[in-house]
């Protein structure tokens, strides 16, 4: 036993002279291994901050169930906008708003408009959700709310417009306008170039939600202004309980009532729009096992490079009489010193690459904290880098434990 | 010189130190064709002889120096008497043990424990200093720590190098680190002790003074050298000379030992 110890214990201090003395490639190696680690919790860290994000959108809404005609699609025909395939929303609606338990239900329509800060200058295209009433669940930093929406007048579309609009932060900047400022907008050019509109207020509530800029306007304007008065098209209805009612009763109800229309919780909405999104999932899942599998290969590699480099050494020692214990364990441990430092350093530099990369997702799309770790995303990555490390290691020991000794001399 | 643990190997001791008999090693160049190979008409690889029927036996306090040209077979006999390789045919005993008859881990063992090696190109351990290096052979052993550094102390400063204990190769002199080396192949007081071109890197003032170190420590081992330096060979009690893979010139057959030994018994 002490035999035994002896070697390990001098497989050890092998090992550890060793990185010491190539400390730029040890350093080098710890830095591969950390970047290996930070592109998994980077991008598992982005994926889970989608969904959460998106959870939270959806619950910050503060609606409880959403009712929707069929697939809730986003269509580049639209340029980026829902479809609005939910007809006659405004009837729709004030029926729903009778149902027992249901103390309000409010249509919502997205649709792509042009906008321009003057007549004559270069149109461009956003998009603009329309809200009933003056709508309240919108949040506002700067300026006012909308005041109300007067034009629908009971459906007759001769009531007086308001001509009030919100717009979000980098719709802002982007046009270069702030509250008190006109805007031109309109479903076609030339209604745009008719339509003047008087910012009244800065809000992010669309803009987060769609993740992208929006501009906020009453609904029956943005019928007015897109045509569509007659058939009155939304995107969704939205709709607010009772505080004692339950839920999952009024849901079941509403689907009974009204079977051609989807009826779905917050949750089970958000779901629905992720599923119809498989291809963005379905890369974003690509980029992830790419990832992590590039993880694993960096990290397999940086090791078999370390110990290619010693290849000769070591077998020297082999043919001087060291046994394959020996020389395993000194590649072994330098594979788990290397995994560990570089999980570690990988695990440390996570946190500011989080912030910087949330800080850019924040001004390119308006999401704030997009790009969320969770510990056991943290744990992954460590898992990856050390155990990983450590297999490469012992895989790359045992093949030169069994390499004969001249072929590397 | 006691190696300090117990000896793990079953070894010989009125046997003479190595002994080749009839060995013969050929080397493929390339790869022996599957069977697709042969569907597509690739044909059996050429081989090399590396050694041909070589005999060969070495006493203790002996040194042979071997030569020959370039390709001749110096090394590979060397990688044989070391048990480093295993020959095709015939066989190579080292204190009476066959090294076809071991296993690699077996072999590994004897080397450990029998054969001290000198390579022309040190390969010495960079991170270690001079002492650590003398003692890793006594690690594999399980020989206590001051043990090891007292015996690789010992021998450092029989090697001239009592200054130079906790230098690392890289701050010595191409001479010092074949001296290093040298202690390193006495350190477990091997009966066999094979230097593989010991001069081949060294300037000839140097090399000289490391053959005079390398005689004067291997005055009881059975020693195997092969140089193309002339005044390596020259610190041999028999010269041994390989053509093509054939011992030559001082042929000693592993019978005309036989007879030797039983003469001296005479």
């Amino acid at each position: 036993m002490r035999r035994l110890l002896t070697r390990i214990w001098g497989g050890l201090t092998l090992s550890t002279a060793q990185l010491r003395h190539h400390r730029l490639r040890l350093g080098l190696a710890i830095v591969g291994v950390a970047l290996a680690v930070l592109a998994v919790t980077l991008l598992a860290g982005a994926g889970i901050g989608v969904l959460e994000t998106g959870t939270q959108q959806f619950e910050s809404a503060d609606r409880d169930l959403w009712v929707t005609a069929g697939e809730t699609r986003i269509t580049s025909a639209g340029g980026g906008g829902f479809e609005n395939s939910l007809y006659d929303s405004r009837s729709v609606a004030a029926e729903m708003e009778a149902h027992d338990g249901v103390r309000n239900a409010a249509p919502l329509a997205f649709e792509t408009v042009y906008v321009a800060t003057s007549p004559d200058a270069e149109f461009r295209t956003i998009v603009a959700t329309g809200v009933p009433g003056s709508g309240a669940s919108v949040t506002i930093t700067d300026g006012e709310s909308l005041s109300g929406d007067p034009h629908y007048a009971g459906g007759t579309y001769d009531g007086e417009r308001t001509n009030e609009i919100l717009i979000d932060e980098e719709t802002a900047r982007q046009l270069d306008v702030g509250v008190g400022d006109t805007l031109y907008v309109g479903g076609s050019l030339a209604s745009a170039r008719n339509n003047e509109m008087t910012v009244v207020g800065i809000s992010p509530t669309f803009e987060q939600l769609l993740g992208t800029p929006t501009i906020t306007v009453p609904l029956s304007e943005l019928h007015a202004v897109t045509g569509e008065t007659v058939f009155e098209p939304a995107t969704f209805i939205t709709i607010t309980l009772e505080d004692d009612a339950d839920a999952e009763a009024v849901q079941r109800d509403l689907e009974a009532s009204y079977p051609e229309y989807e009826i779905r919780t917050n949750q089970e909405q958000l779901e629905a729009v992720l599923q119809e999104q498989v291809l963005v999932l379905a890369a974003a899942g690509t980029l992830v096992v790419l990832a992590i599998g590039a993880g694993i290969a960096l990290t397999l590699t940086l090791l078999s490079l370390v110990v290619a480099q010693q290849r000769k050494t070591l077998a020297a020692l082999r043919a001087i009489g060291l046994s394959p214990l020996v020389t395993s364990v000194a590649v072994i441990w330098q594979g788990v010193t290397i995994g560990l430092l570089g999980g570690l350093l990988g695990l440390a530099l996570t946190p500011p690459a989080v912030a910087l990369l949330n800080r850019l997702g924040g001004a390119v799309v308006g999401f704030d904290d997009l790009v969320r770790t969770a510990t056991w995303v943290s744990l992954a990555g460590l898992l990856i880098a050390v155990g990983i490390g450590t297999l490469a290691a012992a895989i790359a020991g045992w093949r030169v434990g069994r390499t004969p000794v001249l072929e590397d001399l | 010189m006691d190696s300090g643990s117990t000896r793990a190997t079953d070894t010989d001791d009125s046997s003479p130190i190595v002994r080749a008999e009839g060995v013969t090693k050929r080397y493929t160049r390339g790869t022996t064709p599957g069977f697709f190979g042969r569907l597509l008409g690739r044909r059996e690889p050429p081989t090399v002889t590396a050694l041909e029927d070589v005999s060969l036996s070495i006493d203790a306090g002996e040194i042979v120096a071997i030569s020959g040209p370039s390709g001749s077979g110096k090394s590979t006999l060397l990688h044989h008497l070391a048990g480093l390789e295993v020959p095709d045919t015939g066989t190579v005993t080292i204190r009476g043990q066959s090294t076809s008859s071991l296993s690699r881990k077996r072999r590994t063992r004897l080397r450990l424990e029998q054969v001290g090696i000198v390579f022309q190109h040190f390969h010495l351990v960079e991170s270690l200093s001079a002492r650590a290096n003398v003692a890793l052979p006594l690690v594999e052993l399980g020989v206590p720590t001051s043990e090891r550094k007292r015996r690789a102390t010992d021998l450092l400063e029989r090697v001239d190098l009592g200054d130079r204990l906790d230098h690392r190769p890289g701050e010595l002199s191409g001479g010092e680190q074949q001296r290093v080396a040298i202690a390193r192949a006495l350190v477990t007081d091997p009966a066999l002790v094979i230097a593989d071109e010991p001069t081949g890197e060294l300037d000839s003032e140097t090399g000289q003074r490391v053959l005079e170190t390398f005689q004067g420590l291997t005055a009881d081992h059975a020693v195997v050298l092969a140089s193309h330096d002339q005044s390596a060979l020259a610190i041999g009690d028999r010269r041994i000379r390989l053509q093509d893979g054939a011992i030559v010139e001082g042929t000693d057959t592993a019978e005309t030992h036989d007879q030797q030994t039983q003469a001296k018994v005479e």
